[in-house]
Parts: C-alpha cells; structure tokens; sequence
C-alpha cells in the first residue's frame, strides 16, 4: 500500500491549471531595445539592455542537451539584444508543465514540437507563423519532402531541424552467420522476417525484439500500417474509422506470430525506443527508429561494424514502398510571445542560419537522424566526407527517409486505438478481428466526441 | 442504532465518572455562594467556547477552501468548458460527463484500480500483521533492529522499485530464473493480462509495508498486556488470542489502514505505468493511469476529458470510502 494524497493531488493539479489562468499572463520580457527591426531573423547589437527569450527543449540524448547548450550561449555572447532562457524539460513531464505554464501565461516562447503537433496546435491557434519574421530564403532551404510537415495554409508554423525514421531493421551480422543467413540478402517480406527470426532465435536469444504494448505500437506501427493497407485506419477526411479492412488483420497478424512463437521478448526490459537489448546481445534482430544507430556508435561501437540496418520488409516484398513514418522535432514561436521578433531571431539562429550549426548537430548524432535543409546536407559533405562512406546511413538515407511519410496528424487516441488492437490481437486476449473491432469503434467514437468529420488539415 | 444495553464492569465506569462530575460541580457552586450558575452565564460560556472552538478550526477550513473546496468548485466549471489557453473555450455543458461515463475504458480502468486495491491492501495488512506481532515478541535491541528493516523499503524510491521489479519480471529475470528452479518458468508476468496485477501488486506491497507495520505495531503495543495474559491462562493460543482480543481492539487502527490504503491503492498509476505501461491491453492502466494517458494528449478535448474523469474518481472514491465507513460501522468504532 503507498499512502499518499493522491486524489488531493490530482484536484489541485486539475483546478490549480484552471486558477491559475485567472491570474493573467506574466511577461517574460526585458527591457532592450527591439531587436530585428531590419533584416528579417538578424538581430541588431548594441542595445542598453537585453530582451530576455524563453526556450524551452524536450529533453532527449545528453549530446542534444549539450548542443542546445553551447549555441544557446553562442547566440547569447554573439549579440546584447536578446538573451536566451534555455531550459530542459523531461519528455513525462512536458505536457503537463507547458499546459501549466500556458495556464498562467508564462509559457516560453520558442518550444521544441514534433511534426505531429504543429497542424493541431495551429488549429489550436498556438504557433505564431515564422513567415512574418524570417527570410524567405530560410523557407526555400527546407526540403520539398519536409516542408508540407510545417506547412499550413501557405504558411510556416516551424523551423523544421531534423527528421528520422521510426521504423529501421537493425540486423545483427555475426549471429545471422551463425544462423546460416546471409546479411547482404536481408528478409524481404514479412513472411522472410519470421523466418530469419525463427532461425535466430536460440536459447535466450531471441530472433528480433519490436514494439509490444500499445503506448509504443501506437506509433511505432505507423509505416507499417501505411505499407499494408496503404493508408491509415481512418478515412482521409476524418469521417470513419477503417480499422476492420483485412490489410490491417494481415499486420496484427505478423506481430502476433512473432509473440506466440516466441521470437521476441515476452516481457521486454526497455520500451520500442530503447537500443539496450540490441546491444547486449539478447536479441539479433532489433526494429527501431534510426536514432538506435546513434545510441549504437555511442554506447557500444564495437557491435557497429556487425550490424547492417535495412528498411523493414514489406508485406510483399515490395521495394521502394513506404515502411516508416518521418518523425522529427521543429522550434516553435508561441502566439502568445510577447517578443515574437526576437524569438524567431533566436530560431533564425540556430536552425535556419549558418548551415554548419545544424551540421554539428549531426555530427553529435552520428549521423542517425537526417538534415532538413540542402544547405546542411552541403556543410556536412564539406566537413565531413566519410559521411558518404558510412553504409548504415546511405541506406537510412537512400533506402528509408526517400520513402518514408509524414506522421499522420489525427489525435494520439485514434492511433492508441490501433496500438491497443494489435497488442490485444498478438498477446491474444482477443480475436484478430475482434480486437480491429474494438479499435474501429473506439475511432468511430473519437471522430464523433471530437467532432473531427471534415477537419483534416491540408497543406 | 439502537444502543446496545451495557453490562457488568461497563455500567460502572460511567455512572462512576458522573458521580465524580456532580461531586465537582457541587463543589464549585458552593464555592461561588452556593447558588447555581444562571442558564445566561451558561450559554454566554458555551458560546465562548463555540468561538474558541471556530478560531481553531479557522486556519484549517481557510486552507482546505483555498486549497481544496476552491479548486474543486473550479475544476467542476472547467469541466464544462471545451477549449484551450489560446482560444476562448467554448460551454459544453455536461457533455463531458457523458463522455466519460460511456467510454468503456472507464469502466474498465476502475475494475483494475478495484482489482490492485483487492491484493493490496488486505495482502499487506495481513503480511504487517504478522511481522508486527512478530516484532512485538522481539527483546528491545531486536525489535529496532527489525523495525529498521521493514520500514527500509518505504524510503525506495517507486521509480527505482519500478526498474527494479521489470528487471525482475524480465524473461530472464530473477523471478523465473527461482520458478526454474522448480520447472515452472518461464512466466509471462507482464504479457499476461491475469499475471500482470498481481505482478505489480507485489511491489506495492513492498513499498507500504514499513509504514503499516510501524502502524500495526503501535496498535499492538497500545494493547494492555493483562488482557493478553488472562487469556493465555484461560490457555486461548495465538489464534484465538488474535481473533478475540487483538483484532477487535486494533479495529480503528484497521479501519484507519484499510480505508487509507484503499483510496490509495485505487489511485496508484506509478508502478503500472512504469512497470507495464498500462497493459498488456489495458490490464493495468489504473483510474489514475487512465486519466494520465489521456492528459498526454495535447488537445482541448484531452485537458476537459481528463478534469472531468478526474471529478468522477474523486466522487467514486469518496463512495467508496463512505461504504467501507457504513460497512464497519465506524461510528461505533472510533467512540470505541
């Protein structure tokens, strides 16, 4: 039993959000000169005082913090008109502190958002667009296979700084061997994954570790969903659920032979996410996003060279179909900021200005998550052309990322929805139909309780 | 309630102690000249006493109106509302309530909070029982030293128990590297929607047993040895000393830990949430687990949904409280 005043917590938490939006909004200003007055994103030196810029970041790999950290500092040495408040928060917390601080109107003024919250939070009215404030060279920088992710209404709504796909085979060569496999012919369809898992599977490890409670099928399935069905399992105008088309009963069904056999762990140590499983060896194959590349060449580079990472198959053996949605993080100007110029100056700064900033960033990743803008592929030749060498990455890049899709931007219960019918259909406490059932009627309820028929966004 | 008739030595302490009080009573008047105090003087005393009483109360009803009364009444508002801090919210009325009310997972949710409060809490109760009156048989230096012990894992972090038990229940984990020992294992702790509560449940129960041993044994010690010893010459043994002496009088301490750690248990979200994620297939996702995920979501729709399931638990809770209150007969046994 743990004592606690739980309830009391949670009211307080619940009404102290709804009090303390009575209190007015603070300001997070300072007392400087505006800056920017000039050229759009520059910012201007030589003011008395500095306008002070909150920023917050979602707390990820501790490299990100400290690439966040040293250019925060560059901006705010490089001039004395904006001084940037930078702040970590952790990824559980980060709903909950920024709806507070919304509540009582000190929410920061740049935020970093994925690409499946900039199109709600503009129909939420929360982003200010940056087309006001930031060249528009800045805009035709980004990729023409990234920019309609930030894109609304003919307008920016953020900076976008990177993108990775959340679905890659990681293979792990020197056991495939052992299996008698061969890793430069890596499984095709899905039928070649069972196979390869079931020959991988041996003693205490198993054939492939992949995502197995909803919280993390919910997303982590995405690509996999678009590649069996060919879209997601609601109409594209929001209007019905489409969860009990057979293409989708065909995935559960993957996931479910996988679990019943045993070829994966049945009570996983880590979430989908989490690289640690691949690298102790307790697994050969491993399905994960690109950034596990980046958790591989940092925590243990000797497994690098065994392992070849190669786009998940597809149902038929398709090739050049999509398999993984792009995930990715964008800077966000709030609408409510009470310095907007100096905060999309700050933006300007660390992901639309000098293209070997973001190359940095890349390099600190090891190249596991991939560059938005063509100016920051053109840096990261020039800095470092082993880069190209790097087959890993060639294939992400080439393989992966060319044919990967945007996330799609329905509410998280609709994809919770599918999540929990495809744990529910491969641990098997319900039928394969029965639990896409559940799901298409859960979307249907979610369409009707949030009004969605018709509200789609478009580009 | 019709009281019941007291009986034998019962009936001779309180018509002792009003002797005594009309003795005192006599006493003071005749020092005041020898007439009663007139019924003005009585009541003026009385009131005076209501003030004094309502001053001391005063500093806690203005903190539980700050803290607690007023965010609830404000909580009950937002629950009408539909909106976020960016748009003016729109008056939906009690459209939430329905919202909530026919959303399965609700339902669903309260069933495992149920389900955990079931294990936990007699589980625990029966297991610091026994240690406490375990402990109670212990020499001085012994029983510190156990008392240390137990309440140690109070102190561990849930966070780190959490970790600690997933690695536990991992394919490999202790827990079936013992059940292969007795070619049971492997068991599928966290994969099976029967296994998953109680998996968790054992943790709590770790993490609340310092705390309710300490408790029990307090209780236990409050107990007078000579009803203890009269019954070991009347040759009752340890069962029926604990079922006829100990247990009756460690009703309020019981019924304190009972109601307590059910309302607590009930809202546990920590170590399902960290432990399996809610699942598998939402054979964990607690009340407390429920409203969390849904908060997740970044939506108007998400931050009313959550405030309003938050409500509705606070008014099942409450129920629930009161029924274990009616159900003991609490009355009798706080006046006890």
């Amino acid at each position: 039993m743990r004592r606690g005043k739980g309830l009391i917590a949670l009211t307080l938490a619940a009404a102290s959000a709804v009090s303390l939006a009575a209190c007015g909004s603070g300001s997070a200003g300072g007392t400087g000169t505006p800056a920017a007055s000039g050229t759009p994103g520059a910012v201007e030196t030589g003011c008395s005082s500095a306008t002070t810029v909150t920023f917050w970041q979602q707390k990820f790999e501790d490299y990100q913090q400290a690439w966040y950290k040293k250019y925060v500092a560059q901006f705010n040495a490089s001039q004395n008109c904006v001084n940037v408040v930078y702040q970590v928060v952790p990824g559980d917390t980060w709903t909950q502190k920024l709806q507070a601080a919304q509540a009582a109107g000190t929410q920061p003024d740049v935020v970093t958002t994925n690409y499946g919250n900039i199109k709600p939070g503009v129909a939420q009215g929360q982003f200010s667009a940056l087309d006001d404030y930031l060249p528009a060279s800045a805009f035709a920088d980004i990729k023409s296979n990234v920019a309609p992710f930030v894109t609304q209404n003919g307008k920016h709504w953020g900076y976008p700084m990177l993108v990775e796909p959340s679905t890659v085979l990681y293979i792990n060569t020197d056991l495939a061997k052992a299996a008698g496999l061969d890793p430069a012919s890596p499984p095709k369809t899905w039928n070649d994954l069972i196979d390869w898992a079931t020959k991988l599977t041996s003693g205490n490890v198993k054939g492939i570790t992949i995502a197995s409670v909803a919280a993390d099928l919910g997303w982590s399935s995405w690509g996999l969903q678009y590649n069996s069905c060919g879209h997601f399992p609601i109409t594209d105008d929001w209007s019905a659920g489409r969860a009990t088309e057979s293409c989708f009963a065909d995935l559960v069904g993957l996931y479910k032979t996988l679990y019943q056999n045993k070829l994966m762990p049945q009570n996983p140590k880590t979430g989908y996410a989490d690289a640690t499983p691949y690298m102790n060896g307790e697994v050969a194959m491993m399905v994960d996003g690109s950034w596990a590349l980046g958790a591989i060449k940092q925590t243990k580079p000797d497994l690098l060279p065994k392992t070849v990472a190669v786009p998940f198959p597809t149902k038929d053996g398709g090739t050049g179909e999509t398999t993984a949605t792009l995930g990715g993080w964008t800077l966000t100007l709030d609408a409510k900021s009470k310095h907007p110029k100096e905060a999309a100056a700050f933006i300007s700064y660390l992901a639309a200005g000098d293209p070997n900033i973001m190359a940095d960033f890349f390099k600190q990743a090891g190249y596991s998550k991939y560059t938005t803008r063509t100016s920051v592929d053109q840096a990261i030749a020039t800095n470092d052309p082993s880069t190209k060498q790097d087959a890993n990455m060639k294939t992400i890049s080439e393989d992966i990322v060319a044919h990967g899709i945007a996330e799609p931007q329905y509410p998280w219960d609709i994809s919770l929805a599918m999540g929990t019918a495809i744990e529910a259909g491969m641990k098997g406490t319900a039928s394969v139909d029965a639990a896409l059932k559940t799901a298409n009627d859960s979307i249907n309820s979610t369409i009707q309780k949030q009004q969605l028929k018709g509200t789609a966004p478009q580009s | 309630m019709t009281p019941e008739p007291m009986k034998g030595s019962d009936m001779k302490a309180p018509a002792t102690e009003a002797a005594t009080h009309r003795e005192r009573q006599g006493s003071v008047t005749a020092k005041l000249g020898e007439t009663a105090p007139p019924a003005r003087e009585k009541r003026a005393g009385s009131r005076e006493e209501r003030r004094t009483a309502y001053l001391m109360l005063a500093p806690m009803m203005v903190l539980l109106a700050i803290f607690v009364i007023w965010p609830l009444i404000f909580a009950f508002r937002q629950s009408m509302y539909q909106g976020n801090f960016y748009k003016p919210p729109v008056f939906v009325g009690l459209d939430f309530y329905k919202y909530v009310l026919t959303d399965p997972g609700f339902y669903q949710s309260l069933k495992v909070g149920a389900y955990y409060a079931v294990i936990v809490v007699p589980g625990g109760m029966l297991i610091a029982l026994l240690i406490a009156s375990f402990i109670k048989t212990l020499g001085s230096r012994m029983a510190s030293f156990m008392k240390t012990t137990v309440y140690l894992p109070t102190v561990v972090s849930a966070v780190i128990a959490s970790v600690l038990f997933k690695i536990i229940y991992a394919d490999q984990g202790l827990a079936n590297w013992v059940l292969s020992l007795i070619n049971v294992a492997p068991k599928n702790f966290l994969g099976s929607p029967t296994m998953v509560i109680p998996a968790v449940a054992v943790p709590g129960i770790w993490l609340g047993l310092g705390i309710t041993t300490l408790i029990m044994l307090a209780g236990l010690l409050d107990i007078p040895d000579s009803y203890i010893e009269s019954a070991q010459l009347d040759g009752a043994g340890f069962l029926k000393r604990t079922w006829y002496i100990t247990l009756p009088l460690l009703r309020n301490v019981l019924l304190y830990l009972f109601v307590t750690g059910i309302v607590a248990a009930f809202q546990e979200f920590l170590l399902p949430l960290l432990i399996a994620n809610g699942g598998p297939v939402n054979a964990s996702t607690t009340p407390n687990l429920y409203i969390f995920n849904q908060f997740r979501a970044a939506t108007p729709y998400a931050m009313t949904f959550s405030i309003t399931a938050s409500l509705l638990l606070f008014i099942v809770l409450g129920t629930v409280s009161a029924l274990v209150f009616r159900l003991i007969r609490s009355e009798k046994a706080v006046d006890a």
